[in-house]
């Protein structure tokens, strides 16, 4: 628990350490948003919404023959929520909420790689009628569920689609541990697919 | 403006519709065909009891799968669900650690005893939910033939009966036990001529395991035991392995469940300390003993043994001609006429 807070302390400092170095540049103008799907495809089906906010930026220029080449390379704040379940043996039902930093290239085509670091997270578990046994007695649990620390990875592939409100799209592999499971850690591996949009006023 | 406004109102009825739809059929329980998941939390841990079938008796069938990190839910399968759910409920257990069972505990919350004891807690929810005229059978495939003497000796005054399927009521004696099955089935199905280069390669590989308990040793048999399974199949030594079962299982977790839960009880002695054998006579209720002649994942000796040992006076043995470790894929329609008479003639 200690090392969570503690992480969770140096993500805000580091949140508002960018608001004040950014102060000219509107909140909406750094952020995009993102919903798509996340889940294996078999057993385990959810979605997901979040956004991302740009910390810093820099461009690699090149001096090409046919002009210029700029490969864009950006560190975001991350954060997300999503719900996702097991529809045959509705087990599985949970909500997670993840926040961390991605590091994401943009070639001049607009492909991107991303590679997401993810040191806090929290997964909810949702379950349905649940009886609580203590020696001889039985008493129906209120919201049955159990809460687990999920620290996440990503990598992944994207499209940047310039000046577009709907600004691109992403597929990304997550491992996530979910831990203190039963008596060890959970190793989960999810695939996220989705689409991000923006409110910007100048979009490029 | 007025447009709007009852658009909005019309997609927001929609939405409560969808959601109120989902939420009634839920309430609506069947008695003649429950269909239901419920959870029993219990000493840390949270596990799912999949209830299905005519309840119209309160006649349960608790199942207890095989393993240690089989699944509840994996069980139901073939005439469990097509024959036996219509003459009786049938709790489906996820066992601490298995399956899709959760929780936060140490390592040290995990043991047979603290097992057994969560299948008496689930017998205690089961009452409070159906009503204290509940009466409740037993049935242990395999691990759960372990688990199953493990509860009724801390509590049989609950069950009506124990239904043993192919149970590895001790445990520490199946290291050895493997190497005598293994070499028996090896010489009689070369002298059939069936598959003769795999039954030699099954007789060196028991010359070569060591005398004393080893745990790698002990699952290379182990693996081979259900490797052999595949070899009497196809030479119609037993019949084919059906499997019905419905539903994406989530796969994974179960994997690592099950591969974690077995792990920490091998390291507490499970194959080395474990047995049952000495303690059956304390188990007084209706037994049933049921085994496949040709299995050696649990050796077929250890049917005669459970029989001869069971302290109850109504108790029968019955053994599948065709079934190797699992009757209940191989002679699906006997196994459920076996324990539907059981059933009906001790409920």
């Amino acid at each position: 628990m200690k090392v969570q807070t503690i992480i969770f302390l140096l993500v805000c400092i580091l949140c508002l350490q960018t608001q004040g170095q950014n102060g000219n540049s509107s909140f909406l103008d750094r952020t995009e948003f993102k919903v798509g799907y996340y889940g294996n495809v078999l057993w385990d089906n959810g979605l997901n919404i979040g956004a991302e906010y740009m910390w810093k930026e820099y461009k690699n220029i090149k001096e090409r023959k046919k002009g210029q080449k700029i490969i864009t390379h950006q560190f975001l704040f991350n954060g997300n929520l999503g719900y996702s379940t097991n529809f045959s043996t509705q087990t599985d039902n949970g909500l997670s909420t993840y926040y961390g930093l991605i590091w994401r290239r943009t070639n001049p085509k607009g492909k991107q790689y991303n590679v997401v670091l993810n040191p806090l997270g929290y997964y909810r578990s949702f379950l349905p009628e649940t009886y609580e046994v203590k020696g001889d007695r039985v008493s129906k649990v209120k919201l049955p569920g159990r809460g687990y620390y999920t620290p996440s990875i990503a990598i992944g592939i994207g499209k940047h689609r310039k000046g577009k409100k709907r600004s691109g799209w992403y597929l990304n592999l997550q491992y996530t541990l979910r831990t203190n499971y039963n008596a060890g850690t959970l190793p989960v591996l999810s695939l996220h697919y989705g689409y991000r949009f923006n409110f910007k006023r100048n979009r490029h | 403006m007025q447009k709007i406004i009852l658009s909005k109102i019309k997609t927001v009825t929609l939405i409560l519709a969808f959601f109120s739809l989902f939420s009634c059929s839920k309430d609506d329980e069947n008695i003649n065909d429950l269909d239901e998941t419920i959870y029993i939390r219990h000493r840390q841990a949270d596990m799912p009891a999949y209830i299905h079938g005519n309840a119209s008796e309160k006649v349960f069938l608790i199942m207890l799968h095989g393993g240690p990190g089989g699944a509840g839910w994996a069980e139901r399968r073939n005439t469990i669900k097509s024959e036996i759910e219509k003459n009786n409920a049938v709790v489906y257990f996820d066992q601490r650690g298995s399956g899709n069972s959760q929780g936060n505990y140490a390592e040290s919350d995990v043991s047979i005893d603290i097992m057994a004891e969560d299948v008496l807690a689930l017998v205690k929810v089961l009452k409070v939910k159906y009503g204290d005229d509940s009466k409740f059978f037993l049935l242990g495939h395999s691990w759960g033939g372990t688990l199953g003497p493990a509860t009724l000796l801390k509590n049989q005054e609950d069950f009506l009966g124990w239904i043993d399927v192919d149970g590895a009521h001790d445990p520490k004696g199946l290291y050895n036990e493997y190497k005598i099955a293994l070499k028996k089935m090896a010489d009689e199905q070369i002298a059939l001529d069936n598959n003769i280069d795999y039954w030699k390669g099954v007789l060196t590989l028991v010359k070569n395991i060591s005398i004393d308990y080893n745990t790698k040793e002990f699952y290379k048999m182990n693996r081979q035991a259900y490797r052999a399974e595949e070899k009497l199949t196809d030479d119609g030594v037993i019949n084919n392995s059906k499997n019905d079962q419905d539903g994406w299982y989530n796969l994974l977790t179960t994997l690592w469940n099950g591969n974690n839960i077995q792990n920490i009880l091998v390291k507490k002695g499970l194959f080395e300390k474990v047995s049952f054998t000495d303690k059956l006579y304390k188990i007084t209720i209706p037994s049933l003993v049921l085994w496949g002649k040709y299995d050696i994942g649990v050796p077929t000796i250890y049917a005669q043994e459970a029989y001869d040992n069971l302290g109850s006076n109504d108790k029968e043995l019955f053994i599948f001609e065709k079934s190797a470790h699992s009757p209940m894929d191989t002679e699906p329609d006997l196994f459920a006429e076996k324990v539907i008479e059981f059933i009906n003639r001790y409920k």
